[in-house]
């Protein structure tokens, strides 16, 4: 034996965690999945585009738990698949091409893939090739309804049978579950997958990893930064300074077998009591109408406040992992309209009030609060160091429960955008004063 | 090399793939099979550590020394042979519990640094390791590795309680044995930091890839590592997941270790239930018996049910005999047991 070569650590790092907090090393351990999922969840459904994104057809490219995705509708149907060239790895969506309404074809080589197998069929200018008909790329399951485009993202090998119906990724639904989860304060709440339903909203990219927004949405102590928002003042809503658990049954976990998997916060029973007042710093909630509301989240992340931002209105909220430090901030509100002046109505309300007031200058507070959290956690060592304290159930039990039901961690994104941090194309757009972001960036002729 | 004319064996892999090798009246079939490069699994090549068992399925071939080596009796009766100690007695067929890529690679030796040692039960330790930069090997969860131990020219074996994706960081069972040198190395002198060899991998026994139907896994004491591996290869696995029953028993209430890592992975694994036994009264959630009763006629009512076993001679035994009669087909029962000290295969050379 040659004992001349130095034997050295690989260098990996290690932390030590203190028994003294809520999250003591315990209970960390208990979601350490949940903290191993800095790139997501992957075999879940994600919103991907509204389907106005989308026209007849049209191909796009976008990025989830650092997959790249391609999405071309045929005949008002719409295929997804892995884009990303076998060959060389190129995006398909950067430079669309299409010879048929059977395929999608890579600018660059010709290699041509059958849009519903995703099977390499051809390619342009070498068609006896023996690599024809031996591989492909991912295809991914695709289910629209009422204006939105949901996509299964998959490991490769996901099995076609084990794909859940989109409903296994979507908060619980009313009237059906209102024996189980009581709202007298306010009338049924819609879902997007009602009938007549329409999704109006907007999605964007923050800055920091998803489950950071994640938390933000249904952590019941952040209700402090809305406290001065216009919509809050010009409607005169009590809506507390904060909302603390006084029982142990403040949350009740959803986990039915063939369904979603998440929690349910009984905000605004005797379990959780609102915060109007602070003596001691002498702060007080002067409003004069009662704020009623509910915010329930499943996997992969979802979002449901129920009678928001106002009555017979649901607003859904979506966390889409991007990369580990980037991920697609979906707000969508759904609202029932039967006929077409409801939906013109509905749409004047949207435009005129709460995408102002609601999804921008409400959750604006949200979005920049997530980025003010994010360099804390950037390294990884934030989930091993933050203090928790009581009204962090919420976010406790969310972890807990994600750690049992996703179904699968996503591993860190190879070969996309954003898995290396200074990759020169990534520098390049900064220097135009471009974003990286969600969409593919298409080459211009 | 042996005159008379030799017989035809057929080895016949789980993936389908077969090959016909020549062997000589006198000669082991492994080395037959490894002379003309079949890919089977073998280690000790003494008939102690079963990696190169083998189902015979046609014809005659018997054992050199029946009753010397690890394989039981009943397994034998059910046409269990290991192939380092199997001579031909006619033409004959075996089919390989495993596919003709496993034995690709093959193991290769390695330098680990010490994390951590740490006692978790009255004579269990655990041992943290991590591979030294540029040093890899690859695994399947429930295979062993070979550890040199340090200072020795010996070597044991332990199976892997660590899933191939937390490489390099690897984690050993080790039951502390009054006198035994690995004992000896952990109790008395083994520091984080410390440079250890080991030689991996090894072995038949390791979680068959792409079966639905349920698992029944069987532990006894430190039978519990390559269940570990296995639990966290089936929960990081796309599709759905099998229900699995953990079937752990130990003979006092104190060896009973590793409960936290077990509510652990109860917790991330909704489809899993764990079971634990002790001979002797235990406290509440403990059973009273052995893991192999723990095993009930509804844990068995898929006919496609697989089965893991790892423990001593008796209870791999046991198992066998008790989930046969539930219905398992011998081909889903996988076992591996521990086996005595061999000074011949346990050289490090």
């Amino acid at each position: 034996m040659n004992d001349a070569t130095p034997i050295r650590r690989s260098g990996a790092t290690r932390t030590v965690v203190s028994g003294a907090r809520t999250n003591d090393a315990r209970t960390q351990s208990q979601y350490q999945p949940y903290k191993d999922a800095a790139w997501g969840f992957v075999n879940h459904w994600y919103p991907a585009l509204f389907s106005e994104e989308l026209p007849e057809g049209h191909v796009e490219g976008i990025q989830i738990c650092g997959k790249q995705i391609v999405l071309r509708r045929v005949e008002g149907r719409i295929f997804a698949l892995k884009d990303q060239c076998v060959h060389r790895g190129v995006r398909l969506s950067a430079k669309p091409m299409c010879f048929n309404d059977k395929t999608i074809t890579c600018w660059y080589h010709g290699f041509t893939y059958d849009l519903a197998s995703g099977n390499l069929t051809t390619i342009v200018g070498n068609p006896d090739d023996p690599l024809i008909g031996t591989t492909g790329i991912t295809t991914y399951p695709v289910h629209e309804v009422n204006g939105m485009i949901f996509v299964f993202v998959r490991d490769d090998d996901f099995p076609d049978e084990d794909v859940p119906p989109l409903s296994h990724d979507l908060p619980v639904r009313f009237p059906e579950s209102s024996e189980r989860f009581p709202h007298p304060l306010w009338p049924t709440p819609p879902s997007l997958l009602d009938d007549n339903a329409v999704c109006l909203g907007i999605h964007r990219t923050g800055e920091s990893n998803w489950r950071i927004a994640c938390e933000n949405g249904f952590d019941n102590a952040h209700i402090l930064v809305h406290k001065d928002n216009t919509i809050v003042q010009a409607m005169n809503w009590v809506l507390p300074l904060g909302i603390r658990p006084v029982t142990d049954d403040c949350i009740t976990l959803i986990e039915d077998e063939n369904g979603p998997k998440g929690l349910m916060q009984w905000l605004f029973t005797d379990r959780w009591e609102p915060i109007l007042e602070n003596k001691e710093l002498d702060v007080k909630v002067e409003g004069m109408n009662g704020r009623f509301y509910r915010t329930s989240v499943v996997l992969p992340g979802v979002l449901l406040v129920e009678n928001w931002p106002e009555e017979h209105i649901v607003q859904y909220e979506w966390y889409v992992p991007i990369t580990d430090d980037t991920y697609e901030y979906w707000e969508v509100l759904v609202k029932v309209c039967p006929t077409e002046k409801d939906r013109k109505d509905y749409a004047y309300r949207f435009d005129r009030v709460f995408k102002p007031l609601a999804l921008h200058g409400f959750n604006d507070c949200d979005l920049y609060a997530r980025e003010a959290m994010h360099e804390f956690y950037a390294d990884g060592t934030g989930w091993d160091e933050e203090q928790l304290v009581a009204t962090d159930v919420s976010p406790i039990t969310w972890r807990k429960l994600a750690s049992r039901h996703n179904r699968g961690i996503a591993k860190p994104g190879r070969g996309v955008d954003g898995a290396t941090k200074t990759s020169s194309i990534r520098l390049r757009r900064l220097s135009e004063g471009q974003k990286s972001g969600y969409l593919v960036d298409k080459i211009k002729d | 090399m042996a005159t008379a004319a030799p017989y035809r064996v057929q080895l016949r892999f789980r993936d389908g793939v077969e090959r016909s090798i020549a062997v000589a009246a006198n000669e082991s079939v492994l080395d037959a099979a490894l002379a003309q490069s079949a890919p089977v699994l073998f280690q000790c090549r003494s008939g102690a550590c079963a990696s190169c068992t083998a189902q015979l399925t046609a014809g005659r071939a018997a054992m050199r020394r029946a009753g010397a080596t690890v394989l039981l009796r009943s397994e034998a009766e059910a046409g269990l042979r290991l192939l380092c100690q199997t001579e031909a007695q006619g033409d004959c067929s075996f089919a390989l519990d495993y596919d003709s890529t496993a034995s690709a690679g093959g193991p290769v030796r390695v330098k680990a640094f010490v994390d951590a040692v740490e006692r978790v039960a009255a004579d269990v330790v655990r041992l943290r390791l991590e591979l030294a930069d540029g040093d890899w090997f690859d695994f399947r969860a429930g295979q062993f590795v070979r550890v040199r131990v340090p200072g020795t020219d010996v070597a044991r074996r332990y199976s892997i309680a660590s899933a191939p994706a937390e490489l390099p960081a690897i984690e050993l069972l080790v039951r502390l044995l009054p006198g035994g040198v690995m004992s000896d190395w952990l109790e008395h002198r083994a520091r984080p930091d410390d440079v250890v060899e080991l030689e991996a991998a090894f072995g038949n026994f390791f979680l068959r890839e792409g079966v639905r139907a349920p698992h029944v896994l069987i532990a006894g004491g430190t039978g519990l590592a390559p269940m570990m591996a296995m639990l966290d290869v089936i929960r990081a696995r796309p599709g759905r997941k099998p229900p699995v029953v953990l079937s752990f028993g130990c003979a006092t209430a104190a060896g009973l270790f590793h409960r936290d890592a077990l509510d652990l992975r109860a917790l991330w694994m909704p489809g899993l239930e764990v079971r634990m036994s002790c001979d002797e009264a235990a406290g509440e959630g403990i059973r009273t018996g052995n893991p192999v009763a723990a095993i009930t006629p509804s844990d068995a009512a898929d006919p496609d049910t697989i089965a893991y076993v790892c423990g001593p001679p008796g209870l791999v035994d046991a198992a066998r005999r008790h989930l046969t009669g539930l219905g398992l087909a011998a081909a889903n029962i996988h076992a591996e047991q521990f086996v005595a000290t061999d000074a011949g295969s346990d050289a490090w050379a």
